[in-house]
């Protein structure tokens, strides 16, 4: 594993760490309001804090990046639409949670979920992502990683 | 049931989506930039949807700090949009998703000031196990070449 690629995993988990973070506050914010208006509220505000980090950190357009062979370029119209598929979640999960799938139900079948598109995406190249072989390594790695993920969340807080 | 299932996983795959698409968007625009747009396009669909539903709640006892998902949120969509074209949406999601089992499984730690069930430490291990799994088989590997380093190919 190169350099570069341990700092892309070190970031990818982190990133996982400040998604726990943000479902921890939404929740709360929810269990005062309710999960349409947390959510509301917190793209909101997100907006308004992503733009402050970009005109602090990002004043200009990335360079020409080597690992994915982009570079600053017009984008088509549905790159800027990744927010909608995001909000419908917050609808639709509401759904399932109050189902008989129950949060534990719902937040496995997401994950895995989330895992069969990666998987489906990667290797026929979906969405304009580079098209990637999946190795065997890759599916024993999501394979750990899914059923400890379902153990940690059907074993409750 | 069947349907409710089909719900949860097209869910999964909305996820997906979701965070490929800002990805995207962060090759040709940069991660932060990204996570404006995916905020800001959010921001007006579920304000289009409060409108439609007209469901309003009363949020004068709500805290500040609860306001706080915002700010994670913003940083989370940065950072997700800037690694899932570098590594992948299959290695991206499943990294992700470990990040976020374990941290849940140490804050529940903490706040409950007691030690995970068993079969929450079972899965902490699977999921470590996994997220080792290709070190380990390199380190393996590079045993089975170093002992006869004059071998030719």
């Amino acid at each position: 594993m190169s350099g570069g690629r341990a700092l892309d995993w070190a970031l990818a988990i982190a990133g996982g760490v400040l998604l726990t973070l943000m479902t921890q506050a939404n929740a709360v914010l929810a269990g005062y309001t309710d999960a349409l208006y947390a959510s509301w509220a917190a793209h909101g505000l997100g907006a308004v804090v992503a733009a402050l980090l970009a005109l602090a950190l990002a004043r200009r357009a990335p360079a020409p990046d080597p690992a994915t062979g982009d570079g600053p370029a017009r984008a088509p119209l549905w790159y800027y639409l990744g927010g909608i598929p995001g909000a419908l979640v917050v609808i639709l999960s509401a759904i399932a949670v109050n189902s008989e799938l129950a949060l534990a139900g719902t937040v496995a079948l997401m994950l895995t979920g989330q895992i069969i598109f990666g998987t489906v995406s990667d290797r026929f190249g979906l969405l304009h992502t580079p098209q990637r072989r999946i190795t065997l390594m890759d599916l024993a790695v999501a394979a750990c990683v899914l059923a400890g993920s379902v153990l940690i969340v059907a074993g409750g807080a | 049931m069947l349907f409710l299932v089909a719900l949860a996983l097209f869910n999964g795959v909305l996820i997906g989506t979701s965070r490929t698409i800002n990805g995207r968007l962060s090759t040709r625009k940069g991660a932060f930039r990204a996570s404006v747009w995916n905020h800001v396009v959010g921001f007006v669909f579920l304000s289009a949807v409060l409108l439609v539903l007209r469901t309003w709640p009363d949020v004068t006892d709500t805290p500040i700090a609860a306001y706080a998902g915002g700010v994670f949120g913003a940083l989370f969509v940065a950072v997700n949009s800037y690694v899932f074209p570098r590594l992948g949406a299959m290695s991206a999601s499943v990294l992700v998703i470990s990040g976020q089992v374990l941290s849940a499984v140490v804050i529940d730690c903490i706040q409950q000031g007691a030690l995970p069930a068993p079969i929450r430490l079972a899965g902490v291990v699977l999921v470590l196990l996994g997220l080792t799994l290709p070190g380990l088989s390199a380190r393996l590997r590079q045993r089975e070449i170093h002992p006869c380093p004059t071998e030719k190919k």
